[in-house]
């Protein structure tokens, strides 16, 4: 307790030149909005986490994906102070999780991801307690925030559907424009409509300097959202990648019917076809990357049809970070 | 948007942990408070019909066996101090401010665990030793209300039945009640803060009042109980009757100092445990 204590003034004191986050690109403290050392979390011997090493920059939207399970509200929640971990350090902002939690908080916009809120209060009532509890907010960006996700505030929450609630969540995480926001699953329950609004308003808060860490189990969301996307299954973190080299590396299932049959041959060892099965006059093909070759290969028989599919999460986990089932 | 968002001025409840305590009650409060004042104007209005017959059912009392004397708390009903002693202070008051101080204090960490919302709470930068601060000011603060509209309807509603009591008596009556209820409710409060389980909560705060009025009440006819009377809070609640002016700061001090070790408790092992994992 004592040392935890003191690691914490010291890590304060290289802290003061930086002021207040955004502008710290000299600073090696503040480039990075979010660290962890082989965090690990057990709940009474039942997995969390195990040993996950995290950095996210300052400035940039980092996806955290993985399938439900994985360990990503753990990690989330762990970094706001709301558990404890068995073992290995975070930092946020630079500052200890747990030394600095006050202050983590005030500088931090959080949605969580079993989302529950005062069902007897209004949306408003609702955004101006916890603004309150931040010593005030902007109440026009409230507004404009509410205007832009179409959120009736004026309703008791009890009475709103999953969607309409995750939007009075959202502006709650949004309305005092925190440096750092932390989004558990931020567009579940979200219309396509209002999702494309999310993602405009968190393009706008990375044009700002502002970093957003969000979670998800959707590839494509994840893609269409992030810079840098950190992989977890099994409660470990098994890779971290930009997401151009993600796309580059992207799954396929193409299915292929053709005039007559075809060999599984005239497609094995192509570049990126990673599993051929043919049967009768179709063959289906997995495929990483670019389709090319692929197709130039098909295009010297009669095509019939030709369907794509994603692969789930899991498929592609499996395919692309193998060995990491706990063992 | 059809109407105004009303976000311009921050309603005063809504501005701190406290404040939304009373917040979430708006609606039940009027009612605990008017259902106290009607007790006391039922009470109050049974008074000179009572009176007369206040003799004969103190002969009657005297002639039942002990333990019979005991469970009823050997009314005195010739006078208005034994009247409101034994109607409302030996059991009917207690038992409000006793489910209504329980009831709070288990909801007021572990209720909103259970249901989820702590996490939004906790997110925000309050610290968690805040947290459960204000909400025991909430739980003294509605426990408060509750006890002074006891004090106040007894004074106001009594007279008009010729039922007339000291108001220093009486507040001081009604003062013990306020803290017995205070002191269950933070042991409702501890164990919710401890444990994030409100039944858990509930359950063994209020099993305990109940062990302490059987204590109390039993420990002058049960030889074997006699010797645990000083741990029951009810003793200090009952000992000794302040409508007849003979309250003891000391009583009040002994009731008081259980909520405050409830509330120690509650802070130290809320800020140590995981949040939200039950």
């Amino acid at each position: 307790m004592a040392s935890s204590r003191a690691g914490g003034r010291i890590a304060g004191r290289s802290e003061v030149p930086a002021p207040a986050g955004a502008r710290g690109r000299m600073t090696p403290v503040a480039e990075t909005a979010i660290a962890t050392e082989d965090l690990t979390k057990y709940y009474d011997g039942r997995r969390g986490i195990v040993d996950v090493a995290l950095e996210v920059r300052v400035g940039e939207v980092f996806g955290f994906l993985g399938p439900n399970g994985a360990g990503k509200t753990t990690t989330i929640r762990l970094l706001l102070d709301l558990i404890r971990p068995t073992a290995g350090r975070a930092r946020v902002l630079g500052l200890d999780v747990r030394e600095g939690s006050l202050e983590i908080r005030r500088r931090t916009g959080y949605l969580p991801g079993e989302l529950v809120l005062w069902e007897r209060m209004t949306g408003a009532e609702l955004l101006a307690f916890l603004g309150a509890l931040r010593g005030g907010v902007d109440h026009r960006y409230v507004a404009e925030l509410a205007a832009r996700l179409d959120c009736d505030l004026s309703a008791r929450i009890g009475s709103l559907s999953h969607g309409s609630k995750q939007k009075v969540a959202l502006i709650q995480a949004f309305m005092h424009r925190p440096e750092l926001l932390i989004l558990d699953e931020p567009t579940t329950g979200l219309d396509p409509l209002m999702q494309e609004e999310f993602q405009r308003m968190v393009a706008e808060v990375r044009a700002e300097g502002r970093t957003v860490f969000l979670s998800s189990h959707i590839l494509r969301e994840v893609e269409r959202t992030c810079d840098r996307v950190g992989i977890i299954r099994e409660g470990r973190l098994v890779a971290v990648e930009d997401v151009g080299d993600l796309r580059a590396r992207e799954l396929r299932v193409l299915d292929l019917r053709f005039a007559g049959p075809v060999p599984a041959s005239a497609f094995q060892g192509l570049p990126g076809v990673q599993e051929v099965e043919a049967q009768g006059d179709g063959v289906r093909l997995t495929v990483a990357g670019p389709l090319d070759a692929v197709v130039r290969a098909a295009a010297r028989y009669e095509v019939v049809d030709l369907t794509s599919h994603e692969p789930s999460l899991e498929e592609i986990f499996l395919r692309f970070y193998p060995g990491h089932d706990g063992a | 948007m059809a109407r105004e968002l009303p976000l311009g001025r921050t309603p005063l409840l809504l501005r701190s942990v406290a404040g939304k305590t009373f917040h979430d009650q708006r609606r039940s409060l009027p009612w605990w408070l008017g259902g106290i004042a009607a007790l006391v104007l039922s009470y109050a209005s049974f008074w000179p019909s009572v009176r007369e017959s206040g003799e004969r059912f103190n002969a009657f009392v005297r002639s039942a066996p002990a333990w019979i004397r005991d469970l009823i708390g050997s009314p005195d009903l010739a006078t208005p101090e034994g009247y409101v002693r034994s109607e409302l202070f030996s059991i009917t008051l207690p038992i409000l401010l006793l489910v209504y101080g329980i009831g709070l204090g288990a909801r007021a960490i572990a209720g909103e665990e259970e249901r989820g919302s702590l996490d939004l709470l906790l997110s925000a930068p309050v610290r968690r030793s805040r947290v459960v601060v204000e909400r025991f000011a909430a739980l003294a603060g509605g426990l408060l209300l509750l006890s002074a509209t006891a004090w106040a309807a007894i004074l106001v509603l009594g007279p008009p039945f010729e039922l007339r009591l000291d108001p220093a008596g009486a507040a001081a009556a009604c003062l013990l009640a306020w803290l017995l209820g205070l002191a269950f409710g933070s042991l409702a409060l501890a164990v919710g803060a401890a444990t994030g389980r409100r039944a858990l909560a509930a359950g063994t705060s209020a099993g305990a009042a109940l062990l302490a009025f059987l204590v109390n009440t039993f420990a002058p006819s049960v030889d074997w109980v006699r010797p645990f009377r000083w741990a029951s809070p009810f003793h200090y609640y009952a000992a000794h009757d302040p409508l007849v002016g003979a309250f003891r700061p000391l009583d009040a001090a002994v009731l008081a100092g259980i909520a405050v070790v409830a509330l120690a408790v509650a802070t130290v092992t809320f800020e140590r445990r995981d949040v939200g994992v039950g």
